[in-house]
């Protein structure tokens, strides 16, 4: 017996559920904040540019770290990009089946170096094709709450 | 915005500049429900708890009846050999006084206090018991070595869980004859 014990009912085994309540808020940090508050406000992005280095950070940060220069400078870079690398999302974080698929896509920003990853909206996975231009679409202004959700997604450019 | 920045380099945040929504914040509350296999022993420890016993586990090379059972004894390092049934009575090994709850909340003025102690149950090894809850005594009543009775639900509330004993209650005197008696295993 004991732990060679071998449970003779497959009903036997029993197992005990619970959950470990965790709940947190988070705060961007210094070049985070900016960048939200430019979004929330503005409805555009901030990059943080090393010239040092040539180069544009998006989202921007508060040190380059190529060099570890400070970066104080954050310009306004736009919503413009295009299609680096995408995927299509078919469940929800649950396992669950969303009701549509999703398309998430990296989208780099024109003339920088960074980008955002968000949904592509307005367009079928079939016509998703790499280095497609994109713009953001964002949250009416008066429900923007200045985080990512203040951005709906990226739609092909309209030009 | 509007923070102050150390000299460190970080940047100090007080409460109320969250309240004023001086800085841009996230919540979230991520997902961590999980299962945890009962196994051989707490499975049987389980079941017995509905149906209104405490069951325990043998060595026969320690001599140990141990609480909560267990299918491997952790001192003679063998497999543990036989179930045993176990009182539902036993002595308060420790106790606490508790005015918050579980999350660190204040319990209200007319909220008693918990009572979380740590009960010795007779027929285990001495120092063998369980960790549970003191009811139907006033805080300032409670002694370490104090003997107390399971109050259990009632057979058709229990569902196999540890809550299935509501409290333990101190043995008063008119009942010391009862708790002598003990139950036949």
């Amino acid at each position: 017996m004991a732990t060679t014990e071998k449970m003779s009912k497959n009903t036997s085994p029993t197992h005990w559920e619970g959950e470990i309540p965790v709940n947190y808020i988070y705060t961007y940090g210094l070049a985070g904040e900016a960048f939200f508050r430019a979004v929330k406000d503005k409805g555009t992005f901030l990059g943080a540019r090393c010239d040092a280095c040539d180069i544009t950070f998006v989202p921007p940060k508060i040190y380059c770290d190529r060099c570890f220069e400070e970066l104080k400078k954050f310009i306004d870079v736009g919503t413009v990009g295009y299609v680096d690398t995408f995927t299509v999302s078919f469940k929800n974080m649950d396992g669950s089946d969303k009701t549509r698929p999703r398309i998430l896509a990296m989208i780099k920003i024109e003339g920088t170096d960074g980008g955002i990853i968000h949904y592509l909206e307005g367009i079928g996975i079939e016509e998703v094709a790499l280095g497609l231009p994109v713009q953001a679409i964002f949250k009416p202004k008066n429900q923007r709450k200045g985080g990512i959700e203040d951005i709906l997604g990226f739609e092909p450019l309209k030009r | 915005m509007d923070l102050d920045t150390c000299e460190l380099g970080g940047t100090p945040l007080k409460s109320s500049d969250f309240e004023k929504c001086k800085v841009l914040t996230t919540e979230w509350k991520p997902n961590l429900g999980y299962a945890w296999d009962n196994g051989v022993a707490i499975g049987r420890y389980l079941a017995e708890l509905k149906e209104g016993r405490i069951i325990a586990r043998v060595c026969h090379e320690c001599h140990r009846i141990m609480l909560p059972p267990r299918m491997f004894c952790e001192l003679c390092f063998r497999p543990t050999d036989e179930w045993a049934y176990v009182e539902d009575t036993g002595v308060v090994n420790t106790f606490s006084i508790a005015r918050v709850n579980w999350d660190a909340s204040r319990r209200g003025p007319k909220e008693p206090p918990l009572m979380p102690a740590v009960i010795e149950i007779d027929g285990a090894t001495k120092g063998m018991g369980i960790m549970h809850m003191l009811g139907e005594v006033d805080p300032d009543d409670v002694t370490i070595g104090m003997k107390v009775r399971a109050v259990w639900k009632k057979p058709e509330d229990r569902t196999g869980a540890i809550t299935d004993i509501l409290y333990f209650k101190p043995i008063r005197a008119a009942a010391p004859k009862k708790a002598a008696a003990g139950r036949k295993r």
